[in-house]
């Protein structure tokens, strides 16, 4: 999957005047984010009663919330129940999708499976999880992990299996074996696909966490969301909502850097295609 | 070519003629696709001799199994019926055979030098030979100043030498290059045609060297193999009887440069001609 924002942008710079061409993205992300800010406080204004806090309010409530420790403590164990469910599944779905692709049986044999799997609701499974761990931590990692585990395993085994079979061709008229085609070609191929696996399985794995934590016992950010809807209190539940935003985009950045490392040699490959 | 077809067995290296470099020896190849369209065959019954530190060039039109015989030549690809021997034995891919590909395969993640070392890493080298070997050939071509670059920095011509430089590199025996400098430019192409023959004549050994070009397989060859498709077989090997060095003179002015030339262009004419669609070249309205 392409880093659609960055090449989306340098597009539509071309389309620009001159003047407008220099601005930097970060430049036209606070103008966007201004603009949103501005449409919030006239919704909050003029449509949204009681329903919708203003802005100011919700930065108030927001400082409370850091002050008094509630938002930093839901955050961490968000947070933590995040990373273990999502580091499970790239720990486990990167390697299973690496043996499917590079083994071609094994993949033949799962695929249908995987597919299956991924193909049901993971909330079909929440009911099952409470009966066999119950509502704390580990059926929540459980479920992050569910959800996460399924774009990683796929993105990785078909960036393996859509490796390119000129450069398997080469390595094999140099002497390389299986192993070595594999690590040196088909592996460094698919990382490109594994990485935009890791960044939709993030995404995934954060709404399973608010998912998690609404459906087992009430705790985290998905907890204080809970809270704060069922009792009106518009202000703090917003700060939640942002909360939630601002993690996922700081992961999916994370991610994004990880595949702009790798860019010194995708740049023209996908320039190419 | 007097060879009898006697196979390499226990004695085989008893004889008194010594047997050539690389042996094809009735070889066919039909490609039967799994869907239950028509099998193809793309090779039927091909035979050829190469003694040691001979070029040869294979010439022919496109489809008529070039790429699958040289395929064979090194082992990637099982003859379905006859055998291919190199220096005795059956063909088994490594650095022993060097292969330059129709395109230049080049690994987008590796620098420049790491593609050439690609080539070295089954030859039980150390990292610091490898690395120095890599550098060395990368040199040869013209390249040092890219070593640490990208492919996606380099023009065509300089992919094409990296290519050359990674089958280069193992110094193999035998050299297989499929129409490596077909996505060049006419002056590049001849700066890299007279780059081989300098290597070439420094470190000999069997090439075999495929082009759509008449007078690249002059100017490059000892020997010429013309080929004709449906099915692919050769329907003719000539001796390209010019001096060498050649890469230090111009041969094109030559007299036997000429009638080679023109030999071999009303022969593929006439292939192209019997193989056309009607209408096309307008040989639909030729009478007869
Ligand atoms: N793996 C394959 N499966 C099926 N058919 C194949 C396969 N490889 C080659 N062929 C067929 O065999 C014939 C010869 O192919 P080959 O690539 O050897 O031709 P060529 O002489 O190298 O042509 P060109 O000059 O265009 O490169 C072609 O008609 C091609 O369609
Ligand atoms: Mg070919």
């Amino acid at each position: 999957m392409p880093d659609g924002a960055t090449r989306q942008s340098s597009a539509a710079r071309a389309l620009l005047p001159a003047g407008l061409k220099a601005a930097p993205v970060w430049l036209w992300r606070l103008v966007v984010l201004a603009a949103l800010l501005l449409l919030w406080w006239a919704v909050a204004v003029f449509v949204g009663r009681n329903f919708v806090p203003t802005p100011q309010a919700t930065a108030l409530a927001a400082l409370r919330l850091i002050e008094n420790g509630t938002l930093p403590n839901a955050t961490a164990q968000s947070l933590a129940v995040f990373f273990t469910g999502y580091g499970l599944a790239a720990a486990v779905a990167i390697p299973l999708g690496l043996l499917m692709g590079g083994f071609r049986p094994l993949g033949a044999t799962l695929d249908v499976f995987v597919n299956a799997l991924a193909a049901t609701p993971r909330v079909a499974f929440i009911p099952l999880i409470i009966v066999f761990l119950g509502l704390g931590f580990e059926a929540k990692v459980t479920i992050i992990f569910l959800g996460a585990v399924m774009p990683i395993l796929i993105n990785t085994y078909t960036g393996v299996l859509s490796s390119d079979g000129e450069l398997v061709e080469m390595a094999r008229s140099t002497g390389a074996g299986d192993l070595a085609i594999f690590r040196k070609i088909m592996l460094p191929g698919s990382l490109r696909s594994i990485v935009a696996g890791l960044r939709l399985g993030a995404g995934i794995g954060l709404i399973s966490t608010v998912v998690a934590e609404l459906y087992t016992s009430v705790r985290g950010l998905g907890g204080l969301l809970a809270t704060y809807g069922n009792t009106f209190q518009m202000d703090n539940y917003f700060v939640v909502v942002l909360a939630f935003a601002a993690i996922g985009a700081l992961v999916t950045q994370g991610l994004r850097m990880a595949e702009s490392r790798m860019d010194r040699w995708q740049y023209q490959e996908e320039r190419a295609s | 070519m007097a060879y009898d077809a006697r196979p390499e067995g226990p004695l085989g290296g008893a004889r008194d003629v010594a047997p050539p470099a690389l042996r094809v020896a009735g070889v066919s190849k039909t490609f039967r696709p799994r869907d239950g369209r028509d099998p193809f065959t793309a090779l039927s019954d091909v035979s050829l001799d190469v003694s040691d530190n001979t070029f040869v060039s294979i010439l022919g039109p496109s489809g008529c199994g070039k790429t699958t015989l040289l395929r064979m030549m090194n082992g990637l690809l099982a003859p379905d019926n006859g055998e291919v021997l190199l220096g005795g034995k059956p063909p088994r891919p490594g650095p022993d055979v060097g292969f330059v590909f129709q395109s230049f395969r080049l690994l987008p993640w590796r620098t420049i030098r790491g593609n050439v070392e690609l080539g070295l890493e089954e030859t039980g080298l150390s990292r610091a030979e490898r690395r120095e070997r890599a550098l060395r050939y990368l040199a040869l071509v013209g390249l040092s100043r890219f070593a640490e670059s990208y492919p996606h920095e380099l023009s065509g011509g300089m992919k094409q030498r990296v290519a050359l430089a990674r089958a280069l590199a193992p110094e193999p025996s035998v050299l297989l290059m499929d129409e490596p400098f077909a996505s060049l430019d006419a002056q590049t192409r001849e700066l890299m045609q007279m780059e081989l023959l300098r290597l070439w004549e420094r470190r000999r050994g069997v090439v075999v060297f495929v082009t759509h070009s008449v007078d690249e397989a002059i100017v490059l060859s000892d020997r010429i193999v013309l080929m004709r498709s449906h099915p692919g077989r050769i329907a003719e090997v000539l001796d390209v009887d010019l001096p060498r060095p050649r890469w230090d003179t111009d041969v094109h002015t030559r007299r036997e440069f000429v009638e080679l030339r023109h030999y071999l262009w009303e022969q593929i004419k006439a292939m192209v001609l019997a193989s056309a669609e009607p209408g096309l070249f307008g040989s639909g309205d030729a009478p007869g």
